[in-house]
């Protein structure tokens, strides 16, 4: 009997006998964390090595007590899982989270001497392990309260909003905050940058694989050739294609003048975009083609009997019916794009990947966060409201 | 995952080994003899002062690119593996909603962003990369085991159970050997994405086949990337061509009465 019980049963249990122990057990990684782990580190200027301060110095006894409380507070609630005790704990990890700045700002006043202006204050490992865990978190109770992705990803806009508000007011001595400041106009353009080279490389993507995926439909023999090309493409290290662009761009460039005053060139968002493209196919032609041949033939069949031509069916049948796959592809090809785009940075194409590169060839790792952790933000808010569009457009709505 | 169309095409009776042979055959070639080829790259790149990538021997890169993904790939598929067998288990069932998601999350972390992410916390050289591959190539292992674990027929599973079967019996003589094919297609993909993605490695110091890619971008000598990219190709084509001999092993001894 047991065997058959382990199977695919849904384990909602709401009678509060059966503790959750994935909350108990990540509640209790983060106190662990919290207490053994650096908080935060100090350095008097940029090139100096930090030190490093646990929760006691860099916190203080309140601070540190309060934190442990509201840690402790997810194990308890989630000892006796009810949907009250599921909202509770929501609140607490948000209530963690937009605190989080809070307690980096008590740190900067109990750790940083006044008289040293250059002085800066790193994140230690406890605040990403706690922060990364707490998303994880987020993640449970959203499932345990069975929420669209749409209310958590509105939420962490709200944190990240707290957040922005202390770092840009009172958060001066954060290493981040100070790299951020020294380029800022750097950093909004470099956004600027990727952003629009990878939505130019995704929709153009969008068009061509949807045309792919067509023909492919059309043209039986197409399709395996095209499969075999676009698989190939994926084998060569993205590194390498930006790379290898570089020459015959540069020589098209040279030699043919119009396309030379078109913009093209060997370096830069030419060769990146071509790249990006070239990666993108696969998942979007895979997809859309998946995608429109999922469609049931049952509901074609309906459509045909209905007395639809046949571009009446592809786009009010076919099309819609195979929007959330097809939307599938946008999202895994858009957040691969993203981080392909980082790379582009080497061959001059500019965006975020330019502070991860120069951090590193300075090794200023403060200047390598500032490209990196906008990058993973933007592929998350990405993934997630692609994420959330698809399961809304899902034919009955969004369960 | 970038194989399950092609795989349904009609079987060639082409033999077996063919392809990793000629594949691994071409990998070594291009391993050993890469400066027999200096005229080819002499008309790439005819102004340079040097064609050949000459600050490592490309067998030294080629083992080295190999012991990353190798590492990785270990790291990853007896994790993965082990993650999925627990949480489709009773006693671990709790955590399946949460390690679907983890898993997929570890895709959705660009593996720059990780890569730069990993440098302040291990330092320059080859424990980052190794740590950005397990993180990106996590998720189609973990996923495939999921998958092929929960599409073990439950009526073979009750009849394993009535034959007297303990649970770890049924793990270990029915439901892994079902799930194998499926398993092994996402350790496939997983891996073919890394041989691509490690070399990104070299850009914080961790030296395999990506470095004369990053110096040729570096000195704009193109001969040096297409020594680099040819390499990673045919390294790639190899190994996804055992892995091809592997699962058609595989599905004929399972199929086989």
């Amino acid at each position: 009997m047991s065997l058959l019980d382990a199977l695919s049963t849904p384990r909602l249990r709401w009678d509060g006998r059966h503790p959750n122990t994935v909350l108990v057990s990540l509640s209790l990684i983060m106190l662990a964390a919290f207490w053994s782990l650096d908080v935060v580190s100090m350095a008097p200027n940029r090139i100096v090595q930090g030190t490093s301060y646990g929760a006691l110095e860099a916190l203080g006894w309140p601070g540190a007590l309060l934190a442990t409380l509201l840690l402790s507070f997810i194990g308890i609630l989630a000892w006796q899982p009810s949907p009250r005790h599921y909202r509770a704990l929501l609140a607490a990890v948000m209530t963690l989270m937009a605190l989080m700045p809070v307690g980096l700002i008590a740190s900067s006043y109990l750790l940083i001497d006044p008289e040293l202006p250059q002085a800066r204050l790193g994140l230690g490992a406890a605040y990403w392990v706690v922060l990364f865990v707490l998303l994880l978190c987020l993640i449970e109770i959203r499932l345990r309260l069975k929420l669209t992705r749409l209310w958590p990803t509105l939420l962490l806009c709200g944190v990240a909003l707290v957040w922005w508000l202390c770092a840009t007011l009172w958060l001066d001595s954060l290493a981040l905050v100070q790299e951020f400041k020294a380029r800022d106009r750097q950093f909004l353009r470099a956004i600027g940058q990727h952003v629009t080279l990878v939505g130019a490389a995704v929709s153009i993507s969008v068009v061509v694989g949807l045309v792919l995926a067509m023909l492919m439909r059309r043209y039986a023999r197409l399709q395996k050739s095209a499969f075999a090309v676009l698989n190939f493409l994926q084998t060569i290290p993205s590194l390498a294609l930006f790379g290898l662009l570089l020459a015959p761009l540069a020589w098209l460039a040279a030699n043919v003048p119009l396309l030379g005053q078109l913009g093209v060139s060997g370096i830069g968002t030419t060769p990146a975009l071509i790249a990006l493209i070239a990666y993108s196919l696969l998942p979007m032609v895979r997809n859309t083609y998946i995608a429109l041949e999922e469609v049931s033939p049952d509901t074609l069949e309906a459509a045909k009997g209905m007395g639809m031509r046949a571009g009446q069916r592809f786009w009010q049948v076919r099309l819609p019916l195979a929007l959330p796959v097809l939307l599938e592809g946008v999202r895994i090809t858009t957040v691969q794009a993203i981080g392909l785009t980082a790379v582009a940075a080497l061959i001059g194409a500019g965006g975020l990947g330019t502070f991860i590169f120069q951090g590193l060839g300075q090794a200023a790792m403060d200047m390598v966060l500032l490209g990196a952790l906008p990058i993973l933000m933007l592929a998350l808010v990405v993934d997630a409201g692609l994420g959330a569009l698809a399961e809304a457009l899902r034919p009955g709505g969004t369960r | 995952m970038s194989n399950s169309l092609s795989v349904a095409q009609p079987r060639k009776r082409a033999p077996l080994w063919l392809w990793p042979l000629v594949w691994g055959a071409l990998l070594l070639l291009s391993v050993v003899a890469m400066s027999a080829a200096e005229p080819l790259f002499r008309w790439i790149e005819p102004d340079a002062r040097q064609v050949i990538y000459d600050r490592a021997d490309f067998y030294v890169l080629l083992g080295r690119h190999l012991l990353v993904v190798g590492i990785a790939a270990l790291v990853t598929v007896v994790v993965g593996v082990s993650a999925g067998i627990a949480v489709t288990r009773e006693r671990g069932s709790d955590f399946l909603p949460l390690v679907g998601q983890l898993a997929s999350l570890g895709q959705t972390f660009p593996p720059v962003a990780v890569l730069a992410l990993a440098v302040p916390v291990l330092g320059f050289g080859t424990l980052p990369i190794i740590v950005a591959l397990m993180l990106y190539g996590m998720l189609p292992i973990v996923r495939n085991t999921l998958a092929g674990l929960q599409a073990v027929d439950i009526d073979i599973k009750t009849a394993a159970h009535a034959m007297g079967m303990t649970p770890t019996q049924t793990l270990r003589y029915v439901e892994l050997p079902l799930a194998a094919p499926v398993i092994l297609a996402g350790i496939r993909t997983s891996v073919t994405i890394n041989i691509a993605t490690a070399a990104l490695g070299a850009t914080v110091g961790a030296s395999n086949l990506g470095d004369p890619i990053i110096s040729g971008i570096v000195n704009g000598n193109m001969a040096y990337v297409v020594q680099g990219a040819l390499t990673i190709a045919l390294l790639a084509l190899t190994v996804d061509s055992l892995f091809e001999l592997l699962q058609r092993q595989l599905r004929s001894r399972l199929s086989a009465p």
